[in-house]
């Protein structure tokens, strides 16, 4: 039947078909026989896993995804704890973060997504977040949660945080035998060496005076009296040598020995140590600098409870400031060359000869025409005896 | 205040139990005293996060919920597309108004259409790229469970077109790339999105704004896009929609699964196995 269809149509191949186009579907008869080799259509394809699957970047935003749940679902059971929100006096009792997380190519390797400095960003504050939790719940106790935190966030950190935290400790400063300490300072150009040892307090000797008893005054009394004052304390100066030289005849200004005493100063040793110091390069300030360094770092060996005034008194820390360099086409590292003539008027003659030239007297001929006349009268006028100044 | 905080001593253990035993006191109290005071709570009055997290369902979507959120505020007159005129309802100061007379029904038909693909077994993908969308369609997605996919960040061009690059030669012969149906929270910022979706003959919902032609998805939902509410509230009844789909779709599947251990267990008994019947032409 096909066929014949196909012969009508082609006999008259330039016309349309008169009546209406057959229906080969639903209602046309065909043979069981045909059903042998019909195709199957192939089974659904299964549907992507990931509910990112469309942004192309599954695996980063699953697991950007599953950080925010697990921070909510963290502060979730801070709040059953009663932990969060915490008041000011509490959350200054948990300890610093101490972050030690993977770097940008050791976090790519857990997806398969590039890890993009935003992408890291963004990982690295959720984890920031997750570890500020973790430390709430260590210092108030909730270990469960802690114990959690601890080991989901274990995946995410440093394989060489032990290694950090040992090289980034300053190494303890030796006490030798004597219980001195040796310690360096650098400023600007100088280094000190300087060595810090104890005063050796003076014996107490049966022929020295009295010992001041503790008074029993009565409450009327007056506080203090010429008559009722204890015995003076025994002071002992320290003794400070600067390249075997006292202190005083190395630094003659006054401004360089405060400097050096500073440190004694501020922590009350005023008195209580020695000072021996070798001091190499640069010139007064810079070698004051660099003893007062080495003397405070020596001080905060001695006494470490001293070591947060001299910290916050910048005396432990090497002052990074040196002398800046000179630069080309500057007179100095930041001084420039004067300006000079900045609005300049110039002709082509000048711009070809320079400015400057300008001050030249331009001669033409009618000058220079002038000129020999003058000079002919003056010549004339000379050779005559009555010659007059002549006018000009 | 915090620098008086930080000279503080640390906090010992015992003082972190009672800070927390204080906190519980506290709660505790309130909490038996609140049964006295007003029937009006926290729990049972409108919160603002309760578009996100409580959606409506498609009918019991109110012209006063879409008002509430802002969903008939257009942009200005001057920037009204042409095509949207059957959508607005006038300009006042300047701004179309959008008439929710035609937004709620054709919200409704949104609604229906995600159901159908959802009880069919279609994939659905959310698609809203702005940080505050990002969270919505999360969440849609999250509410459908089955089949559903969400797009928060930039819709990387070539996603449909170019996806043996974007995804593999594996993925591309194992997984179904093409999605069923995806809707668009934010279609001015997502035509290429648009344009791959038509290419591949995907049917697509949006939200249209009065700056947007209707025309460019499947079935427009005209309203604010701009608002983060409108948003939340539109996205939510699609996805209880999808919802309802999907557990049309698992009951089916079970009963399907009944029915054909049904059929094996009578085949079994009923002796060696015959010819089946040819199928009819139908």
């Amino acid at each position: 039947m096909f066929n014949v269809l196909r012969k009508q149509a082609s006999s008259r191949w330039w016309k349309l078909p008169a009546q209406p186009a057959v229906r080969h579907n639903s209602t046309a008869y065909v043979p069981p026989a045909a059903f042998q080799h019909v195709r199957r259509p192939p089974p659904p394809k299964e549907k992507p896993s990931s509910p990112t699957f469309y942004t192309s970047r599954a695996s980063y935003y699953d697991q950007v995804i599953s950080l925010e749940a697990c921070i909510s679902t963290a502060k979730q059971a801070l709040k059953a704890e009663n932990l969060y929100p915490l008041p000011d006096f509490a959350r200054a009792s948990i300890p610093p973060p101490q972050p030690f997380w993977k770097d940008q190519t050791s976090l790519m390797s857990l997806g398969s997504v590039k890890m993009t400095p935003s992408r890291y960003r963004r990982v690295i504050s959720l984890l920031n977040q997750l570890d500020e939790y973790k430390r709430i719940a260590e210092v108030s106790g909730a270990n469960e949660l802690a114990d959690n935190l601890t080991e989901l966030l274990s995946e995410f950190e440093n394989d060489n945080k032990a290694a950090i935290l040992a090289s980034s400790k300053r190494k303890p400063v030796q006490f030798d035998e004597y219980g001195r300490t040796y310690t360096s300072g650098k400023r600007k150009e100088s280094s000190a060496r300087v060595w810090v040892i104890p005063v050796q307090k003076p014996e107490e000797s049966t022929d020295a005076a009295p010992k001041s008893e503790p008074l029993n005054l009565p409450a009327s009394a007056p506080a203090i009296s010429a008559f009722n004052h204890p015995q003076p304390v025994q002071v002992t100066p320290s003794n400070i040598l600067i390249n075997n030289i006292p202190l005083n005849k190395y630094f003659p200004i006054a401004k360089d020995r405060e400097t050096v005493i500073r440190p004694l100063q501020l922590a009350g040793l005023f008195g209580a140590y020695n000072v021996f110091a070798l001091v190499r390069g640069g010139g007064t300030t810079g070698q004051s600098g660099a003893i007062a360094v080495g003397l405070a770092r020596g001080l905060a060996a001695h006494v470490p409870d001293v070591a947060d005034i001299l910290r916050k008194a910048k005396l432990l820390r090497r002052d990074p400031r040196m002398v800046e360099r000179k630069k080309t086409n500057l007179r100095k590292a930041r001084a420039a060359v004067s300006a000079i003539r900045t609005t300049l008027n110039l002709d082509a003659d000048e711009i070809r000869r320079g400015p400057g030239s300008s001050g030249r007297i331009y001669y033409n001929i009618a000058f220079i025409t002038q000129l020999i006349i003058i000079l002919a009268n003056c010549h004339e006028n000379s050779l005559s005896p009555k010659a007059g100044p002549v006018p000009f | 205040m915090s620098q008086m905080a930080s000279n503080r001593p640390p906090l010992t253990g015992e003082q972190w139990e009672d800070l927390q035993e204080e906190r519980s006191n506290f709660k505790l109290f309130m909490d038996a005293l609140s049964q006295y005071g007003s029937t009006q709570t926290r729990e049972n009055t409108f919160q603002p996060h309760h578009t996100l997290h409580r959606p409506v369902a498609p009918n019991q979507i109110t012209l006063s919920a879409l008002m509430a959120a802002g969903a008939h505020l257009g942009h200005s007159k001057s920037l009204m597309n042409p095509n949207f005129t059957p959508y607005a309802y006038g300009i006042r100061a300047g701004i179309t108004v959008i008439d929710m007379d035609h937004t709620l029904p054709l919200l409704r038909r949104a609604a229906k259409v995600v159901r159908g693909v959802a009880a069919n077994g279609g994939s659905i993908v959310f698609v809203g790229t702005t940080t505050e969308l990002a969270t919505v369609v999360r969440k849609s997605a999250e509410r459908v469970v089955e089949n559903a996919y969400h797009i928060g960040s930039k819709w990387l061009p070539g996603t449909l077109t170019n996806r043996l690059a974007m995804f593999g030669a594996k993925t591309v012969q194992n997984v179904q790339i093409t999605p069923d149906l995806v809707i668009f929270l934010n279609p001015l910022a997502n035509l290429h999105a648009i344009r791959e979706c038509a290419q591949n003959h995907i049917p697509t919902i949006g939200i249209i704004d009065s700056n947007v032609d209707p025309r460019v998805v499947m079935y427009p939902i005209p309203a604010n896009d701009e608002s983060i509410k409108t948003a939340e509230l539109i996205s939510g009844v699609l996805s209880v929609a999808g919802r309802e789909g999907v557990e049309i779709h698992l009951e089916e599947e079970a009963k399907r699964k009944e029915r054909s251990k049904y059929i094996a267990k009578m085949a079994g008994t009923q002796g060696p196995r015959r010819e089946p019947e040819r199928a009819s032409t139908r």
